[in-house]
């Protein structure tokens, strides 16, 4: 009796093993960061037409909240837990990089033929850190200024502004405090250099594409005598055209303030397209090209998220190929419509209606025109750049305050680069 | 009597090892934490610094560290001292039966089973300037001709966060309180009245007294609690506007999520638990004495 108990069980041991080797399923562990249900939703969708392709493959995708997920993935890869395949944001690549959790894309990327239709902003943002592609581009984030048509014709205003001058004039013309119609849809927190910076760096005509705050002659770019006189018409579009309460605005109310038709001005990125597109529709609003400043340029920064293989996983192969199916002109297209940012392929901006006209033709323009669009990095590689964010919010709002001169925040400014 | 003994001990261990695992094993680490130099940002440069971390957050050019103390302790003092007094007002009326008073206090109690993100989201926007409620009601009330920037102007921000504060805190003292207010005996105020004494004489020499344990042990609690909830300010002004609602526990949360520096994070997080201990000492030797002298 104990002879055939061990038989048995011998067998169902041997029968099980071998069962699994000859399945060759492969389980992919996926994890996004930038969540939100309905991406989500969308994520879903390509990962199951993907399953349906590959019957071999399962992706488990784990969706931490939003605002864990960076956190929660940082955890993850420094204690090598399962990850095939991860999300990670611009700011965390070379944080990745520096504790040896990214595999080297390189030679994979150099052997996939969809890479070859890449856009060149594409190219730049994967070898972001070390000049390595340790990352393959999503989608991009850039700014462009989203007008509000309908209320700006009832101020006879026609044609939108080109430049930051213009911005500045028009925002201060149709204020009219006491009637609650202010101009500008002002960003005061929760990352406000991003638009802030963007603005007093517009009539510095010489700025390093590849650190922001230096031009290219080395010197600290916020203390240029361009930049202080701009921060001076920053602070005067705030007294003159923003809600005081502006201070304390982050996304949602800056998007709130232009649905509401408070401020027509808006400075943001594609995502917020099918945001408006749902609370007002396209007859009321458009997008145009960021202003240019005094130097006749825009200085655009490029956000935006990638996919990438943790250094220890264990499916590599798997992993790329996976990769591969989601930046795919095809699929990258479709999560772009579904969730709105700038797709990662030359070929989408071409042969793509949805990207080749309309609204998104704002960006089209910025991509294209190479001498007034300027893209410029964050300088992400430094240590002193997770804490900018919060030192760069505190001085800007002593200074909208009136509590702080401009000339001595940069200062302060200047004083923490250093 | 040994045997008993062991039985008792092996009975508290799953409890125990769970401590260990999860509060005293994280609280050592972190202190260990809060004398390296350890960011994220870089884990190869982990070294020890002594206390470069504490002397950095203390002299902090950018963050003035006196002011987070003293916006610290308004924030814990301020919202106590309204949440108490409030949370006792409640108790009391709610002590005495009426119709309809098991709806009632489940209305009233359901702010304490709310979490603090979504309470301090939702006071973001009635605090809104520019579309806010209350700036809605005081200005068809005629109050104020243009709306008030209650969370951008920092004359009015930390009042304004302390504000969403006590209303979150009011049901813990209610409840708390009447469970204390029915437990005191009856006898008490008939005897009191008897002795001639009125509805406040009856407040001050009996129903306070008796209840004192209570009120020391609540109000404590939520000195602790309230120190080391970040979440409502988090949510509506993130320690904004330049500086002036930041307390030590959203510096905390700024130093780690936002700086990935875990160092000076962790020696927020021991500053914090210096004080608290040195506050919880004091306090119960002080509510101590009362107590013998009542």
């Amino acid at each position: 009796m104990k002879k055939a108990l061990i038989v048995l069980l011998a067998c169902v041991t041997l029968g099980f093993a071998v069962s699994c080797k000859g399945s060759g399923k492969v389980e992919l562990t996926f994890m996004e960061t930038m969540t939100s249900p309905e991406r989500t939703a969308v994520f879903k969708e390509m990962i199951a037409g993907y399953e349906k392709e590959n019957p071999n493959v399962t992706i488990n995708l784990i969706s931490p909240p939003y605002d864990q997920a960076e956190n929660k993935e940082t955890m993850m890869l420094n204690n090598k837990q399962t990850l095939d395949v991860i999300e990670v944001r611009d700011y965390s690549v070379k944080q990745f990089v520096n504790n040896k959790n990214l595999e080297n894309l390189e030679k994979r990327l150099a052997s996939w033929e969809d890479g070859k239709d890449l856009l060149p902003i594409t190219l730049a943002s994967a070898r972001t850190v070390d000049n390595t592609a340790y990352i393959i581009p999503e989608f991009f984030y850039i700014k462009a200024l989203f007008v509000r048509t309908d209320i700006l014709a009832k101020h006879g205003i026609k044609t939108y502004p080109a430049t930051m001058d213009e911005l500045i004039a028009d925002c201060i013309k149709i204020t009219n405090k006491k009637a609650g119609q202010y101009g500008f849809s002002f960003r005061g927190k929760s990352n406000e250099f991003k638009i802030s910076d963007l603005l007093l760096l517009s009539d510095v005509p010489n700025i390093d594409p590849e650190n922001v705050y230096k031009t290219t002659d080395g010197k600290f770019s916020l203390a240029e005598p361009a930049a202080m006189a701009a921060f001076t018409q920053y602070v005067k579009l705030f007294k003159e055209s923003v809600p005081a309460d502006g201070i304390n605005w982050g996304f949602n109310e800056q998007v709130n303030a232009f649905v509401s038709g408070t401020c027509p001005f808006l400075v943001q990125d594609p995502d917020t397209v099918a945001l408006v597109d749902q609370q007002l529709g396209r007859d009321k609003y458009t997008v145009v090209p960021l202003p240019v400043g005094k130097s006749g340029k825009a200085y655009l920064d490029y956000g935006f998220a990638s996919l990438a293989i943790p250094s220890y996983s264990k499916n590599k192969d798997a992993a790329w190929k996976f990769i591969t199916y989601m930046n795919s002109p095809k699929e990258n297209s479709f999560l772009c419509q579904k969730y709105g940012p700038l797709p990662v392929h030359a070929s989408t901006f071409k042969d793509d209606t949805f990207f080749s006209t309309g609204v998104y033709q704002a960006w089209s323009t910025e991509m294209s025109k190479t001498d007034s669009y300027v893209f410029v990095k964050y300088p992400l590689a430094s240590d002193k750049w997770p804490g900018w964010a919060q030192l760069h919010e505190q001085y800007m709002q002593s200074v909208l305050l009136g509590k702080m001169t401009p000339e001595a925040a940069t200062a302060k400014y200047a004083d923490y680069w250093k | 009597m040994k045997n008993e003994n062991l039985k008792y001990r092996l009975m508290i261990l799953p409890v125990f090892a769970l401590l260990t695992l999860f509060m005293y094993i994280p609280v050592v680490r972190s202190i260990g934490i809060a004398f390296q130099h350890y960011t994220m940002f870089d884990l190869s440069k982990v070294k020890y610094c002594g206390l470069e971390n504490f002397s950095k957050i203390i002299f902090d050019p950018d963050f003035n560290f006196f002011q987070i103390l003293l916006n610290t302790a308004l924030w814990i003092f301020v919202s106590l001292f309204f949440q108490f007094t409030l949370g006792f007002c409640l108790a009391l009326l709610l002590k005495k039966p009426f119709k309809g008073r098991g709806i009632y206090s489940g209305l009233v109690f359901y702010a304490w089973a709310l979490s603090g993100f979504a309470i301090g989201l939702v006071w973001a926007w009635m605090f809104n300037g520019q579309f806010g409620l209350a700036n809605d009601l005081l200005l068809r009330a005629g109050i104020i001709g243009l709306p008030i920037g209650f969370l951008s102007d920092p004359n009015f921000a930390l009042i304004s966060v302390i504000i969403a504060n006590v209303w979150y805190g009011i049901p813990f003292f209610a409840i708390m309180l009447l469970a204390a207010l029915q437990s005191v005996p009856t006898e008490l105020y008939e005897a009191a009245s008897i002795d001639g004494a009125g509805p406040v004489a009856k407040l001050f020499r009996v129903t306070i007294p008796t209840i004192m344990p209570t009120i020391v042990s609540t109000t404590l609690l939520r000195t602790l609690w309230i120190m080391n909830f970040p979440d409502i300010i988090y949510a509506m002004t993130n320690g904004g506007p330049a500086n002036s609602t930041n307390i030590l526990a959203t510096q905390m949360i700024n130093k780690i999520y936002k700086n990935y520096d875990y160092g000076q994070g962790s020696a927020l997080g021991v500053i914090i638990i210096a004080l608290l201990m040195i506050y919880a000492v004091i306090y119960l030797k002080i509510a101590s004495r009362k107590e013998t002298s009542v």
